[in-house]
């Protein structure tokens, strides 16, 4: 009962004017940055955080959380007009949205994509309500050595996040981790890693330099490589006839919102698991457990639902552990817990306690969020149509202008600008050669937080490593440790299990 | 055969392999700079966590090498082009040109280096016309300015070109109501298109 007051006290503050614009903008401006081919959630959210310092936290959570909303709707856009995912989480709407497209069916895509995109943001949104308090509770025990653990537990699954090669995958973790370390030690004070006692470095790696450079400069170069500076617009026709055909062709599709939905809200709340590999394993299991399986991939509306339900669902499943445990589940989600912390506010189990309007304010408004996009979806199609006619060679230089003045304007310095165009390239040229990116950006915001809870611990310890293996007086700390090295040791075992499938 | 075809993605993998491993090492080498040990009687040095991350960045740079070496990865045998052509001229630009931008803001200040970098990539990428290169090139550096120094109250660096906006900051602060602040700035945000009518429709 407490939880539903809470929650309509969170619904009235979201109905707040400042709110209510913010959100609606947020949306908008969601929408557009995920229809934007080579920008996704992350893109917006990271370059968007300057403007919210000039509104409270609560409005400032809202506005990113309808961005991050808006464009898990508006990357489904691209992917199926153009085939070019506007995002990553919308990678597995390619696989069946374009040839709908190719088919003629454009408008089924959409609106199976916005569609399925309601249905799981609204399942995300009930189950989030049911579960955030009780795990926010047992978030509260949690301690430094704990905190260290969950840290540890959620690089490990970082590991199965970046793809098959291991090692480039844990070259990523470890690199965002020592980038992470760059600046002044915690304890002692000491300057670390002063390249060329440059006194910029002195403040440490802003996490968002290395986000923008990555995901503004790095995807961007991707895109220009691939688009050559054109994109080219396939036909749409919006007519009344289009759009029942649309609707009844959602109905062979309850099977995949189901998987979907529920997939993808528990895959989003892992630790950096997030919303593609939700949105990838989403459509997998569809595709398996459908009767007609072989059709997948020649423009079947479920292929479309399945993930766009997903990544949708897990967008929502993220946020439960970054706002009750600290940890994000996905890249966006790090971004937005970079900017909480910006503004002064401490994720965590406190969180619950000390700050409830934020928290329900957040809730409230992912519900409004929900409708609000839906119907901004639907409505602005064919406008959004208008906006990726704009050839890349445009396009690009825009974006290049947002990310220079985004990396700028956080610490007003050009260090700063030059760190962000070295780790475009250099994210670029890794990515290119399969090095997973996504791991070191969420290894550079995790970094400080798992250094400060590991060195707390050993200070509590006496320098002993056994608190975090400890079942007698941390068991919480002990089971996610030992998890967290079981999760560790898997991927190694994987192309083993394989063979030994194979033989069978 | 020209250099962008003969570098392949082989090439490239073991060329990036190698240099990480070099940065690695230099990373474990400037760590070690401070105190790299820990005990439980003393406490953690320094340098000890940066250390270890480089050696495991060492590590896993040279299992790469080793599988490039026994070909166990995928891109030790691929011989295709790590780049083609027309991309190399795209993506090569596109840094040339951020670049020598940032290296103007620091002299000329944001807002013009942004109108040369605007236009030239325009002009090198897009087949657009030089009126609308020029609107576009001029307008995108005014809204950055509005955008940033007038909502956001962020100054953005301006180098040598400070002093032009002096008077531009009066009429921001200056005593001026909301509603003429608001028409000056209509008028400065139109004035590129005008000025690039103004010049198509007199000059021939």
């Amino acid at each position: 009962m407490e939880t539903f007051a809470l929650l309509l006290q969170g619904m009235v503050t979201s109905f707040e004017p400042l709110n209510l614009g913010l959100l609606i903008f947020g949306c908008l401006i969601g929408l557009f940055v995920g229809a934007m081919p080579g920008l996704g959630s992350v893109n917006g959210v990271a370059i968007l955080i300057p403007i919210t310092f000039i509104v409270p936290p609560t409005a400032a959570i809202i506005f990113l959380a309808a961005v991050y909303y808006g464009a898990m709707y508006g990357g489904a856009i691209s992917s199926v007009m153009l085939g070019i995912p506007g995002a990553s989480t919308a990678v597995a709407t390619v696989f069946d949205g374009r040839p709908l497209a190719v088919k003629g069916e454009a408008m089924t895509a959409l609106t199976a994509a916005a569609v399925g995109s309601f249905v799981g943001g609204t399942v995300s949104v009930i189950l989030f309500t049911l579960f955030a308090p009780p795990l926010a509770e047992v978030a509260l025990r949690f301690n430094a050595p704990e905190t260290f653990a969950l840290m540890v537990m959620a690089f490990a699954t970082f590991v199965g996040l970046g793809g098959d090669d291991i090692p480039k995958t844990i070259f990523s973790i470890l690199i965002g981790l020592v980038l992470s370390t760059i600046g002044l030690d915690l304890i002692t004070g000491k300057p670390r890693l002063i390249f060329f006692n440059i006194p910029g470095f002195l403040h440490g790696i802003n996490f968002l330099v290395l986000a923008i450079g990555i995901y503004g400069i790095g995807e961007m170069l991707w895109t220009l490589e691939e688009t050559k500076g054109r994109v080219q617009m396939s036909k749409l026709s919006v007519n009344m006839k289009e759009v029942g055909r649309a609707f009844s062709a959602l109905k062979k599709t309850f099977m995949a919102m189901n998987i979907g939905s529920f997939l993808g809200f528990f895959v989003g709340i892992l630790p950096a698991a997030g919303a593609t590999p939700a949105s990838l394993m989403s459509y997998g299991i569809t595709k398996q457990l459908s009767r007609n399986s072989k059709e997948f991939g020649t423009g079947v509306p479920a292929g479309v639902v399945a993930p766009e339900c997903a990544n949708n669902s897990a967008s929502t499943g993220s946020m439960l552990p970054m706002l009750t445990l600290g940890i994000p589940g996905s890249p966006t989600t790090a971004i937005l817990l970079g900017g909480m912390i910006l503004w002064g506010l401490t994720p965590g189990p406190l969180l619950f306690t000390q700050q409830p309007e934020f928290v329900w304010g957040l809730i409230g408004s992912l519900y409004i969020a929900n409708f609000f996009t839906l119907v901004l979806n639907i409505a602005l199609i064919p406008a959004f149509l208008m906006v990726l006619r704009i050839p890349f060679a445009i396009l690009a230089p825009v974006i290049f202008v947002l990310c220079v003045t985004g990396g700028y304007a956080p610490t007003q310095s050009l260090h700063d600008v030059w760190l962000m165009l070295l780790f475009g390239f250099g994210g670029y040229m890794l990515r290119k050669l399969d090095y997973p990116v996504a791991p070191a950006v969420l290894s550079i915001v995790l970094g400080p937080l798992a250094e400060k809870a590991m060195r707390q611990s050993l200070i509590l310890s006496d320098g002993s490593m056994g608190i975090f293996f400890d079942f007698g007086s941390k068991p919480i700390a002990a089971v996610i440790m030992y998890i967290a090295i079981v999760l560790l040791i898997m991927p190694a075992f994987g192309p083993i299990y394989r063979k030994i499938f194979k033989k069978a | 055969m020209s250099i962008v075809s003969k570098f392949t993605v082989r090439r490239a993998e073991i060329t990036v392999a190698v240099f990480l491993a070099l940065c690695s090492a230099a990373l474990m080498w400037k760590s070690a700079q401070n105190r790299i040990t820990w005990s439980m009687e003393e406490n953690m040095g320094a340098g000890f966590i940066p250390f270890y991350l480089s050696l495991g960045m060492f590590i896993c740079t040279v299992i790469t090498i080793t599988k490039f070496i026994l070909k166990k990865s995928p891109q030790s045998t691929n011989n295709e082009p790590f780049i083609d052509a027309v991309a190399f001229k795209f993506v090569s630009v596109t840094i040339i040109s951020l670049v020598v931008l940032v290296f103007a803001i620091g002299y000329l200040g944001i807002y013009f280096s942004l109108i040369f970098f605007l236009g030239f990539y325009l002009r090198y990428f897009s087949e657009k016309s030089n009126s609308f290169i020029l609107i576009f090139s001029l307008t995108t550096p005014i809204l950055t300015f509005l955008f940033f120094e007038w909502l956001l109250k962020i100054p953005l660096p301006q180098g040598i070109s400070e002093p032009l906006f002096y008077p531009v900051y009066d009429v921001m602060y200056g005593s001026s109501s909301l509603f003429m602040k608001w028409i000056y700035i209509i008028i400065t945000v139109l004035s590129p298109s005008a000025l690039v009518f103004l010049a198509n429709r007199f000059i021939k």
